[in-house]
């Protein structure tokens, strides 16, 4: 029943932010294409009869208020991924915030804390994060649900949903608020190849890239036994490993028909010697040797391939994978990050304007130039190519939004394990898996 | 037992003699402490006791007591909050955080007990006070009765830092944990934002009976197992390794003694982590001994015998064979200790021992298995019972060793085990790398391994020094 006071309070909260700017600036419902699974945190009373996400847009007034009201140094932190192309590129944008506001005194830290584990860090005492975050969309649901997030109800520089792609809007969003603000929409997976030895036509397909990888003795790989990766093959087969309703549990079909065909299509593709199922950073080591000459993985592991394969680098869609005889494209994960503000910050005002200004176009392409990732932002990412972009760019069509719940990981990974080693009952792996894919929390 | 019963009594009729027969200020110190002590001229030492019992009930009026009335329910207001788009700020209600209430609760009701037993004693000394004035004995004044603590009293001096020490380290922190296990605390009951609230013994049950739909009981009993496998198996291990080693070094035919001595202990030097790290890279899939393996063609003949499926040996992938590895590899980081250890032991058997049975006519194995083992034995048992512990709560060796093992086991999987895990690091997966945070089952899981361990050790330990062992040894 909390939940639901909540949930009226936020409603009447953002009720009167539209009458009060309602009088001064005409408020565009931008829709979105909302092909988000809907989710709701708890209480399945609660309908929500619109997914559209709408964000209301502040006046200058607000900011002059908050100038005007702000006394002494404002203390901001910001995490933000530990890389040092990152950590420069937002001193260097922190700095720029700074002279936006000359008159407010600023101390602006920044932290360094990797986006994929930024939520743990932050759920051990979100009183004591950061005040500004970047995380990864997957773990929207769960700082939400912890009450880590400030929604983002009204933006007073920009608005992110005309400014950034559709799918980084929704992969921000839950039950149609808006919770962070979109900073690159390249966190995805795509296969990464030697095109001195591998064609065009041998990637297109794994039973092509596995045969020529046999005709010279190389290796391809994956990491099979990580459920991040593996989730392309099933969702590829139009299979479903999702969120159920209350945003906790999954929904997972994979040991039906149809998932046993893909099931026994891995099994099959793995029982050569060529395909190895192999982690990031022995497939580095690997690919430096030369034995590996192709490989599924992510914009963050293209500079030690370039040091493996040099010019000969190459980066293209996932291949096709063949399912009793016909090909079907394998399917991914596509990940955003995210810039979040912490609900419990100190200065709620002016996180929310650092947040706004790290996601701002001038900002996204700036950190798309300096890191190599793909921004969020339409007009900055059409300025910024790369042939990881370009692959992750195809790719996005057979791509879906990671939103599983905790209880998938483990079994999907001892899946692939299991799948990858070869088993006499695929139709009993899948079973188990799926049996502790939706063991309820 | 009956004695601890007449003790209690004693101490609590002494209070009563105490308030009964006290006079007018012993009566007083019953609401102002420091009566007692002032209306007998020591005004300082009244002082100071009242100013702790108005600092006491200051504390648990104004900090701890609304905690400890929320205790029972851990509290019931959430947080909501409204953000004004106008001024960019948001006002919040007055909300409970459920685990600041069962912290400052249980500190409260800790220091309450303390006060209790302070007050108790501040009467009875009160009393005795009455009565050394009454046969006209000599009181010490604040001065004395500083002198006192560094002369007579002095090991209280020395004593009260440590025992404040372990209340706020060691029990409070123990009482804090032991109270999650009663709760639902987990991601999705996470403070500040969400409450968490008592659930009684569920947790326990959780982790015993095998319900539908829950693996947790089948997991730890599988756990629990190769956790006693492993103890018994490192310890056992490691120890007589240990001896061998020391042995052969000693032995009269080995040269360069010291030489290898000094080898070994540089095994010692090295950073256990980094030597775990780099043999578990070293057995990994893709690490350098298969990768020798496959270059000798050993690989490829498994594979014909059909032992292996894999382009590997997957020594560090597979349930079993990890299992072997592990307790193999552990040799090697553990007999150097042992054999220092040891070494110091054997060098100290007494000579006529040995003499007198090579006399004898025992051989070689005879006076091992007759001599040395016991005396080692003997001298040794209390720090075999200390390994044994240790190994079962060794977190390093399982964790640093088993980074990329996947489990097959779909049903260990769901309760986020692993085939190779120990209590401990089944613990530290459940907090730490789960999504689901459950840190209800690993305070149960922590408890469970207490008991576990003090039941062992108590034991093992009671059974060592039953009797006079000095002499069942000669």
């Amino acid at each position: 029943m909390k939940k639901k006071l909540v949930a009226v309070l936020m409603t009447a909260a953002m009720a009167a932010s539209l009458a009060a700017c309602g009088a001064k600036t005409e408020t565009p419902a931008q829709n979105t294409d909302n092909t988000v699974t809907e989710q709701t945190t708890g209480d399945k009373t609660e309908e929500q009869t619109g997914t559209d996400v709408v964000i209301n847009q502040g006046s200058d007034d607000a900011i002059a208020n908050l100038v005007a009201a702000t006394e002494g140094t404002v203390d901001l932190t910001l995490w933000c991924s530990e890389l040092e192309s990152y950590q420069n590129t937002m001193k260097e944008l922190a700095e720029e915030f700074k002279t936006t506001y000359p008159d407010v005194d600023f101390n602006i830290t920044i932290g360094a804390q990797s986006e994929s584990t930024c939520k743990d860090e932050i759920l051990k005492d979100v009183e004591a994060a950061a005040d500004v975050f970047v995380f990864a969309d997957d773990q929207l649901n769960e700082l939400v649900q912890a009450g880590a997030l400030q929604a983002v109800t009204t933006t007073y520089t920009f608005d992110p949903i005309v400014a950034n792609g559709a799918g980084a809007v929704n992969a921000a969003s839950l039950n149609g608020v808006c919770y962070a603000y979109p900073l690159t929409a390249s966190n995805g997976y795509f296969l990464i190849y030697d095109k001195s030895l591998l064609s065009e036509e041998d990637v297109s397909s794994w039973e092509n890239l596995v045969a020529a990888c046999e005709a010279q003795g190389k290796k391809c790989g994956m990491d099979f036994a990580n459920g991040w990766y593996l989730y392309g093959f099933f969702s590829g087969a139009g299979n479903v490993a999702t969120l159920a309703e209350d945003g906790v549990n999954n929904v997972c079909d994979w040991n039906n028909e149809s998932g046993l065909a893909v099931a026994q299509a891995v099994t099959n593709l793995c029982a050569s010697d060529a395909v190895i199922s192999i982690g990031d950073a022995d497939a580095r080591a690997q690919a430096k040797d030369g034995d590996l000459i192709a490989y599924v993985d992510g914009t963050w592991a293209i500079e030690d391939f370039t040091a493996a394969y040099g010019d000969n680098l190459a980066c293209v869609k996932l291949p096709t994978f063949n399912v009793n005889g016909a090909p079907v494209q394998q399917g991914s994960f596509a990940g955003y990050k995210l810039v979040g503000v912490n609900s419990y910050s100190d200065n709620i005002g002016w996180s929310m304007l650092l947040a706004e200004f790290i996601t701002n176009e001038a900002a996204q392409l700036k950190i798309g130039t300096n890191t190599q990732e793909g921004p969020a932002n339409i007009n900055a990412a059409s300025q910024i190519s790369s042939p990881a972009l370009s692959a992750l760019g195809a790719q996005s069509a057979y791509a879906d939004l990671q939103r599983v719940g905790g209880s998938y990981w483990t079994p999907a990974g001892t899946l692939g394990q299991t799948l990858y080693e070869g088993t006499d009952d695929v139709q009993k792996a899948l079973d188990d898996a799926v049996a502790g894919i939706l063991a309820p929390q | 037992m009956k004695r601890f019963f007449k003790a209690l009594g004693k101490y609590f009729a002494d209070f009563g003699t105490a308030v009964s027969k006290g006079d007018i200020w012993v009566k007083l110190s019953l609401f102002i402490m420091g009566m007692g002590y002032i209306g007998r001229g020591q005004v300082i030492k009244g002082l100071l006791v009242t100013a702790l019992e108005a600092g006491f009930a200051l504390f648990t009026i104004k900090i701890s007591w609304p905690y400890i009335t929320k205790l029972s329910t851990l509290g019931t207001v959430q947080r909501e909050e409204v953000f004004d788009p106008l001024t960019m700020s948001k006002t919040v209600n007055d909300y409970d955080n459920s685990l600041l209430i069962l912290l400052m609760g249980v500190l409260g009701i800790v220091i309450i007990a303390a006060f209790i037993f302070i007050y108790i004693a501040n009467i009875k000394a009160a009393f005795r006070t009455m009565l050394l004035k009454k046969e006209g004995k000599h009181l010490n004044n604040f001065r004395e009765d500083l002198r006192e603590l560094v002369n007579d009293k002095f090991h209280i001096t020395l004593l009260s830092l440590p025992a404040l020490g372990v209340v706020f380290m060691c029990i409070l922190p123990i009482i804090f944990m032991v109270c999650i296990a009663f709760t639902n605390y987990d991601a999705a009951h996470q403070p500040p934002s969400q409450l968490f609230s008592w659930v009684g013994w569920k947790n326990f049950i959780t982790l015993f009976a095998n319900k539908q739909g829950s693996t947790f009981g089948y997991a730890f009993a599988k756990i629990l197992i190769w956790t006693l496998i492993w103890a018994a198996l490192a310890t056992v291990t490691t120890y007589i390794g240990g001896i061998l080693l020391a042995m052969l070094i000693n032995h009269q035919d080995t040269k360069l003694k010291k030489m290898w001595r000094t080898l070994f202990v540089i095994t010692i030097a090295i950073p256990q982590f980094v030597t775990l790290l780099l043999i578990s890279k070293m057995f990994g899939n893709y690490g350098i001994v298969n990768g020798i393996l496959q270059r000798m063609h050993i690989i490829s003949f498994l594979q014909n015998l059909g032992w292996i499926s894999t382009s590997y040996v997957p020594f560090m992938t597979s349930s079993g064979l990890t299992h072997v590895m592990i307790i193999l590899i552990n040799i090697w980081v553990g007999v150097p200790y042992q054999m220092l250890i040891a070494t110091g032991i054997l060098m100290n058997i007494p000579s006529d021992q040995l003499e007198s049975a090579r006399i004898d006519g025992a051989n070689k194995f005879q006076i091992f298995w007759k001599i040395t083992m016991p005396y080692m034995l003997f001298i040794t048992g209390p720090s075999l019972v200390t390994s044994f512990i240790g190994n079962i709560n060794n977190f390093n060796v399982i964790y640093l060793l088993t980074g990329d093992f996947v489990t097959s086991d779909g049903s260990l999987a769901a309760a986020n085990a692993k085939d190779v895990d120990l209590l401990i690091t089944w613990l530290f997966k459940i907090t730490s790398e789960s999504v689901t945070k459950q840190y209800y089952m690993a305070s149960v899981i922590g408890i469970i391994v207490f008991i576990i361990c003090a039941t062992l050790t108590l034991v093992t330990y009671s059974r060592m020094i039953k009797g006079d062992n000095e002499e069942v040894f000669q």
